[in-house]
């Protein structure tokens, strides 16, 4: 059998080049547009600006912040990917989503060459969370899909707890007010 | 043609994994690549160990032997390149092995009593019997969704 010798070829499939953001968790490097963030804040900086939120069936989300009368919703990357839980220092806070985003660090801006499609074999959650893989100084890292921080019916679970606390702190207020 | 469509007319690759050797049919085997970067990121399939760039290609790794030998190969050699139907679309699917693999040409026997879904048959080879598998049954056979992570890791 003929074994082949070792290929260090790019991906040779459809260019798109586009700007990244490299950021990791947990160690695990991760990519997304850089189109995609609004904002990068410290953990620090937006600590008092955040009210505090449980839901249980949506462990990823502890923390909550209003901006231009929405409410934003607090994802921790680490638990979201089901990484070790480590300290986030950054927040990324997403354009056209009421998503921010627990990161550990920002390791660079990029621009990859494309965005290849996960291979099928891929086919749980996975789907989900990324758009594709890039292939960027002989690592390959996956895209972010920023739709997939949260789904719609976890918006909607979000939205209702989110409503139920602010109802129950003006009660408290107006109580010991 | 598809990998499932394809037949084997009687030949086969041998694969090393651990101690013990077994079979794929020779149809839906690309190439044998060598011990390229493993690269690794969070996702939810069980059975994947992360992927490899090949040939251009990001190609899925399927660590299979904590199914076929109990517990995880400890040292890789080599990737094993099989062809893995997704209905009308085939793609590229990496085994690590353990060694070198060897094309052999025999008459399939039905497989043992009581072998898993994933063995369909045997092959006699000297003195040998050798599990023939079923790529498809064999990557089916750990249910999706237990939520494994992996941690990046290289293999070379």
């Amino acid at each position: 059998m003929k074994i082949a010798s070792h290929d260090s070829a790019k991906l040779r499939r459809g260019r798109h080049p586009e700007q990244v953001i490299l950021f990791s968790v947990a160690q695990q490097t991760f990519a997304i547009a850089a189109e995609s963030v609004q904002e990068l804040r410290s953990t620090d900086s937006l600590g008092g600006a955040t009210e505090e939120l449980a839901h249980e069936g949506i462990p990823k989300v502890r923390h909550t912040f209003e901006r231009n009368h929405r409410t934003y919703y607090v994802v921790n990357a680490c638990l979201h990917f089901g990484l070790p839980v480590t300290r986030p220092t950054l927040v990324l806070i997403l354009r056209q989503m009421r998503v921010a985003v627990l990161v550990d660090r920002i390791e660079r801006m990029a621009e990859i060459p494309a965005v290849h499609p996960l291979p099928l074999a891929f086919s749980g959650e996975e789907r989900r969370w990324y758009r594709g893989l890039a292939y960027l100084d002989d690592h390959v890292i996956p895209v972010i899909a920023p739709p997939g921080f949260l789904k719609r019916e976890e918006f909607q679970l979000l939205d209702r707890a989110s409503k139920q606390s602010a109802t129950q702190r003006e009660m408290e207020g107006a109580i010991q007010g | 043609m598809t990998a499932a469509n394809r037949t084997s007319d009687g030949s086969f690759v041998l694969m090393q994994l651990g101690t013990r050797r077994f079979a794929l049919p020779s149809d839906i085997v690309a190439e044998l690549a060598p011990p390229v970067r493993l690269h690794s990121f969070p996702h939810s399939a069980p059975l994947l160990a992360g992927v490899i760039v090949r040939r251009g290609h990001v190609v899925p790794v399927y660590d299979v032997a904590p199914i076929l030998l109990g517990r995880s190969a400890s040292q890789h050699r080599f990737y094993l390149i099989a062809l893995r139907d997704f209905g009308k679309v085939s793609e590229p699917s990496a085994i690590p092995v353990d060694g070198e693999c060897e094309l052999a040409s025999a008459e399939i026997q039905p497989p043992d009593a009581g072998q898993p879904a994933y063995v369909s048959g045997r092959l006699t080879l000297g003195g040998e019997s050798v599990d023939v598998l079923d790529l498809e049954a064999l990557v089916l056979s750990q249910s999706f969704g237990t939520g494994k992570t992996d941690r990046t890791e290289a293999l070379s």
